[in-house]
């Protein structure tokens, strides 16, 4: 179920991605995205754990040129980015069922984990696109008060996750 | 790099890329990774801690005898999302039945239990660890833990029961036993004849003696018996025990050295064990029933190993057995071992060597050619003439085919003993 789902998300985070670019005529791109896709599945194949570090990065840096230099259509990038991170987060979670003692257990674990990565993964395509929908004038004020927040946030995290971990 | 971290950089990345360009879009782009990352990290586990409760169904077993594990493990911190459990075991057992470690979800004051079916060959197990790892459903947060415990699973040697090992050696303990003490007394073998003392029982009166004397009686003497202090060498070194292909005879010198031990334990004597391998490991002598699960630990912990310094026997530590006592040495002989028998038949020493058969080991596994029946022949004829020397030292030798089982290999063996020893 784990490796359907995985296999499934790279081919939709690839798939849109590819038909994002290609719907602008940048055929090009979209080849060497498919290529990278492939590749993906081989790495998956050969159980090659940090190239989904790889996709990940590779699929948000994707969308973000999309968005940014040639203002492609959000809804391809934003579901290219989520497949990104649905595959990252399969991939490890792959890794970890090898602890599961039999099949009542693994399908026990793979049931709750799928539902709440996939609820996860709806809620946050639905507030991405919101917040596409709900435009607002992005000006330097917005820009400053962003970056303290989110400096201030990471390190919160950084600091949080630390002391949770020992 | 933790995934927490990753995904920490890969938002700040965004961020900053999004304020450069001043593209809002790419701010919507971090949601999905803001939402993933504050779940999990919400999520993971705050306060990690276990009870745990191991139960072996049996501690002392014989080889591949399936002993059944089973675990409980006891949340006493909050909520464990995900927890992956694993009874860290020794590589050489083989789990025959489930599983020992799980990944599950354990509440608060839940617990969880699970059994599996270990067998493994002989020696010494502990099971002293259970490795834990609790985080959350998306795997950023982890807490792994090391639980201890004591546990540990004894695999002891088969024995093969013996009847009786007839040994004689020189000198005897003081309390009574089974061996031929060299001196009159009571006992059951005739030993001599001598005057009569007051307080003699009529029935000790040698009457075809005293019939030649008309003044006097004489009385009849028996052979004391006691029992003795035996120390019992296993020799465990690679050069003697192990051959081409990995095939080796020491587990078979295990068994013999077990079933010897035990067979002298029971006939009363003070037995004591020398393993003779890369390192000296001496199991100092005792009686009865402690003494053979003493015996009995030391062999299961007993490994074949090299060492320059214990390559031959001439560094056997003779000192620690008592003088003029018995020595059983249980090993397959290499040809510069012999001088060693003789010194200690020199200091004194009765010697027994139990030498499992390398020649018809060694051919049982080689494939049927001439060339190896030829060389079989000239290694036996060596072998046999090194035996031959050997017990021309004085020293009693049984040879053990290990193609058959110890006791029927030993019993025409020491049956003979018994007959040349004048006991029944």
């Amino acid at each position: 179920m784990t490796l359907f789902a995985l296999l499934l998300s790279v081919a939709m985070g690839i798939g849109s991605l590819a038909w994002g670019y290609a719907q602008a005529g940048l055929m090009s791109f979209a080849r060497w995205i498919v290529i990278f896709g492939a590749l993906w599945l081989i790495a998956i194949w050969r159980r090659w754990r940090w190239f989904s570090y790889v996709g990940l990065a590779f699929n948000f840096l994707a969308a973000a040129l999309g968005l940014w230099m040639l203002d492609f259509a959000p809804g391809w990038m934003f579901a290219g980015a989520i497949g990104g991170l649905l595959a990252w987060d399969l991939t490890d979670f792959r890794y970890r069922l090898r602890f599961a003692a039999s099949d009542e257990e693994r399908h026990a674990v793979e049931t709750r984990h799928l539902r709440r990565i996939s609820l996860l993964a709806l809620v946050g395509f639905g507030l991405a696109s919101l917040a596409m929908i709900i435009k607002f004038q992005f000006n330097f004020e917005w820009a400053l008060l962003l970056t303290i927040v989110s400096a201030l946030g990471i390190i919160q995290l950084v600091n949080w996750f630390r002391k949770r971990t020992y | 790099m933790s995934r927490a971290i990753f995904l920490g950089l890969l938002i700040f990345f965004l961020l900053l890329a999004s304020l450069v360009t001043l593209h809002g879009a790419i701010l919507a782009l971090t949601i999905p990774l803001f939402l993933y990352l504050f779940y999990g990290l919400w999520r993971g586990p705050e306060n990690v801690k276990f009870r745990v409760h191991r139960e072996l169904s049996a501690e002392r077993v014989a080889p591949q005898t399936p002993v059944k594990v089973t675990l409980t493990v006891t949340n006493l911190g909050t909520d464990i999302e995900e927890l992956s459990v694993e009874d860290v075991i020794s590589p050489a057992l083989n789990i025959t039945d489930g599983s020992n470690r799980h990944l599950i979800s354990l509440g608060k004051d839940a617990s969880f239990t699970f059994d599996y079916t270990v067998s493994g060959p002989r020696g010494g197990f502990p099971f002293e660890t259970i490795h834990t790892e609790a985080g959350d459903h998306f795997g950023l947060s982890r807490v792994t833990q090391d639980i201890r415990t004591f546990g540990q699973l004894f695999v002891f040697p088969s024995i093969a029961r013996i009847k009786r090992v007839p040994i004689r050696p020189r000198r005897t303990r003081v309390y009574s036993g089974t061996i031929p003490a060299r001196a009159g007394g009571v006992g059951v073998e005739f030993f001599g004849v001598r005057d009569y003392e007051s307080g003699d029982s009529p029935r000790q009166i040698n009457w075809h003696v005293s019939a030649r004397y008309p003044d006097e009686l004489f009385s009849s003497e028996y052979q004391q018996e006691r029992v003795a202090d035996v120390g019992i060498v296993l020799d465990g070194r690679e050069r003697s025990n192990l051959f081409a292909g990995g095939h080796t005879l020491f587990e078979h010198s295990v068994l013999a050295a077990g079933a010897l031990a035990d067979a002298l334990l029971a006939q009363g004597n003070r037995v004591g064990l020398l393993v003779y391998s890369a390192y000296l490991h001496w199991t100092f002598p005792g009686y009865g029933k402690l003494q053979r699960e003493r015996i009995l630990h030391a062999l299961s912990h007993a490994e074949p190993g090299a060492s320059q310094i214990f390559e031959g026997l001439q560094y056997l530590p003779t000192r620690m057995f008592p003088i003029e006592s018995q020595i059983v040495l249980v090993s397959p002989l290499l040809q510069d071992d012999f001088p060693t028998l003789v010194q200690l038949r020199a200091r004194g020493y009765q010697v027994m060597v139990v030498s499992p058969d390398p020649v018809a080991f060694e051919q049982s596994y080689l494939p049927r050619r001439h060339e190896v029946e030829l060389a079989a022949r000239v290694v036996r004829m060596e072998r046999d003439l090194m035996l031959k020397k050997v017990q021309r030292a004085g020293v009693q030798v049984i040879e053990w085919n290990v193609e058959q089982p110890f006791d029927q290999a030993t019993r025409k063996a020491f049956a003979r003993r018994v007959q040349m020893t004048g006991r029944v």
